[in-house]
């Protein structure tokens, strides 16, 4: 959550990286990609494994230690660690995780099934946080010093200080128990939606509206915008045309590395505290019942997606900045 | 008033914008925000106004406010009759402590890596720097809720765990500096007389870069202060009877539609603290710049 910077998508804005192909591009994003996920399942194999025990959470509290041993090389525990991890990769592979003792089905199974509308709700907070970050980014950074960009920035400090679950607690006194103009908690209308939507956008807007204000404001203090305004061309069109449109790459990378930070933990706590069918409330109903399957088949899919997410931003960045010839995704200042 | 001219220049300018004889004094009020909550910190209970822990059953969710046999409940109570204010004031020790003592590793982490990194660079770099970057795109939130899973929750692995969210920025922060200062005539110039790479690291470079990580210090307290609350509250950090101010918005939720402060005011203390930390980086930038 702390992690503020977007991974440095290019090491540095060298003459050379900038004209990297894409071809080799993409087999870097690849390996870095494989890399990082085999890291996950480690860090997986590992907490269940090594620092958790699995066979605490089968066998009753009162077994005795060799009922405890006799259950453990059954489950196959007792095997050398290397054994137990490339059985654990194959396991993976066939995108089984276990059976959840919980829910007495298999975890993956659980997963999936709430996996669209964590999804739903991430597309909706990435919406909401768009429109915050880049509208409220481009005002407050194409008119310096205003009362809009007073407004804009206060607004944006407060969102990256603040809890982000807090504002949905606020915002469900305030819209939902006392003015009662949307439901409280779960999904039984679209407007079910808004709530959380907002709260995930402000959540997340606040930081790419830091970013939108600081590279728009560096392109409205460049040698061409004077040139253009003393041409006579409309502040308006400038704006949209040329400081806007010339911060495209890092307007996008920077709101598509916001929607990998959602799926690497923001929106969970979210998702609890409206009550949304998503993941969150499932991980953590999971965890306080000691259900490791469940929990690790969620880590694993939204592990997944951030790493998917993160490649596909870069790509996109890298792309856009071929056609446009400026800049890196590199260059994101914080 | 007496109307020489500065006095007329303040009006002026006051009555322009109205805030304009705050701004650039305003930092006293953060860094007071952040003094007064690093003293509860501190003394713990010793300055809450009722004992924390004291329940009263005929006093349950008073609104901010009200007055009982026992006193003024400044911020109400709670579901128990305990008074809220107090709760503050007390959770205000682990809060701080848990955020500072993660902080602290993580910039000692991050300083280590970020500084051999820019020092020595090569693989060193190479490496560290792929770690760092893998680093961030792991859910590091959702192992911490895995390990619940796994061992259940404790404050010790909190502490262990939310370092794991703070270190890469550190080290890429480090790093750069640590680059540049590397490559400054002064570094050459010891290294010219012969300095060890423990007296350039120490001496030259880690000294130098003080400023650098007092400001990494804010950023990340205020980062995983937030962090901890978010991990509180999904019953994956800090569990009763232990309190923080994370987990009194947790245990407040079951009570919103009837007693909105048992949420609300604990994240407004929260918002506070890290906001005061936020506006106090900002000033200092502002100052820096100009």
């Amino acid at each position: 959550m702390s992690t503020a910077a977007p991974p440095a998508a290019a090491p540095a804005a060298t003459p050379a990286s900038r004209r990297r192909s894409l071809a080799g591009t993409l087999a870097r994003r690849l390996r870095d990609t494989v890399v990082v996920l085999f890291l996950v399942l480690v860090v997986i194999f590992v907490i269940g494994h090594v620092v958790g025990d699995p066979v605490r959470s089968f066998a009753s509290p009162d077994a005795t230690d060799e009922q405890l041993a006799q259950l453990r090389s059954a489950m196959g525990l007792d095997r050398p660690f290397h054994e137990q991890f490339l059985g654990f990769l194959g396991d993976v592979a066939r995108l089984d995780m276990g059976m959840s003792l919980w829910q007495q089905r298999p975890a993956m199974d659980a997963v999936t099934e709430v996996l669209a509308n964590t999804v739903v709700l991430a597309v909706a907070g990435l919406i909401a946080a768009a429109l915050f970050g880049v509208v409220g980014g481009v005002l407050a950074g194409s008119r310096p010093g205003t009362w809009v960009d007073r407004v804009v920035s206060t607004l944006s400090v407060i969102s990256t200080s603040v809890a982000n679950f807090w504002v949905g607690l606020l915002l469900i006194v305030v819209f939902a128990v006392y003015l009662r103009l949307v439901p409280t908690s779960g999904w039984y209308t679209w407007s079910s939606l808004l709530l959380p939507a907002v709260t995930l956008g402000f959540a997340h807007g606040g930081r790419i509206c830091q970013v939108v204000r600081a590279v728009v404001l560096a392109e409205m203090t460049k040698p061409y915008v004077l040139a253009a305004t003393s041409r006579g061309l409309p502040w308006r069109r400038l704006v949209a045309n040329h400081a806007l449109r010339n911060s495209g790459t890092t307007v996008v990378t920077t709101v598509g590395w916001e929607f990998a930070r959602m799926f690497g933990g923001s929106i969970f706590p979210i998702e609890v505290v409206f009550a949304w069918p998503g993941l969150g409330p499932l991980m953590t109903t999971a965890a306080g019942r000691h259900d490791f399957p469940i929990v690790a088949a969620a880590v694993l899919v939204t592990g997944v997606l951030v790493i998917v997410v993160n490649a596909v931003v870069d790509l996109v960045g890298h792309l856009m900045d071929r056609r446009l010839g400026t800049g890196t995704a590199a260059e994101v200042p914080r | 008033m007496t109307p020489t001219s500065t006095t007329t220049t303040t009006t002026t300018t006051t009555a322009r914008r109205p805030f304009a004889a705050l701004r650039g004094r305003l930092w006293w009020l953060w860094a007071g925000v952040l003094a007064v909550v690093l003293l509860w910190a501190v003394t713990g209970d010793l300055l809450a106004p009722y004992d924390p822990m004291a329940q009263s059953p005929q006093d349950r969710l008073l609104p901010p406010g009200a007055r009982t046999d026992a006193g003024l409940h400044l911020l109400g109570t709670d579901q128990l009759g305990r008074d809220l204010f107090s709760q503050i004031i007390g959770g205000a020790r682990l809060t701080v402590v848990i955020a500072l003592s993660a902080t602290l590793i993580a910039l000692a982490i991050g300083t280590v890596i970020g500084l051999c990194a820019g020092f020595y660079g090569g693989a060193v770099d190479r490496i560290t720097m792929r770690l760092s970057e893998a680093q961030t795109a792991m859910p590091m939130f959702l192992f911490a809720i895995l390990l619940v899973a796994a061992v259940g929750p404790s404050v010790t692995n909190l502490i262990l765990l939310l370092p794991a969210l703070g270190w890469p920025t550190v080290a890429r922060v480090v790093r750069a500096e640590t680059q540049r200062l590397r490559a400054s005539p002064f570094v050459l110039g010891a290294v010219a007389l012969g300095a060890s790479d423990r007296q350039l690291l120490v001496t030259h470079v880690l000294r130098n870069l003080a400023p650098q990580i007092g400001v990494l210090f804010v950023i990340e307290l205020g980062q995983l202060v937030l962090a901890e609350a978010g991990l509180s509250f999904l019953g994956a950090g800090v569990q009763e009877p232990d309190v923080t101010w994370g987990l009194l918005i947790a245990s407040g939720r079951d009570y919103l539609a009837v007693a909105w402060w048992l949420t609300i005011l604990p994240g407004l203390f929260l918002a506070a603290t890290v906001l005061a930390s936020n506006m106090l980086l900002r000033e200092r930038e502002r100052r820096t710049v100009a």
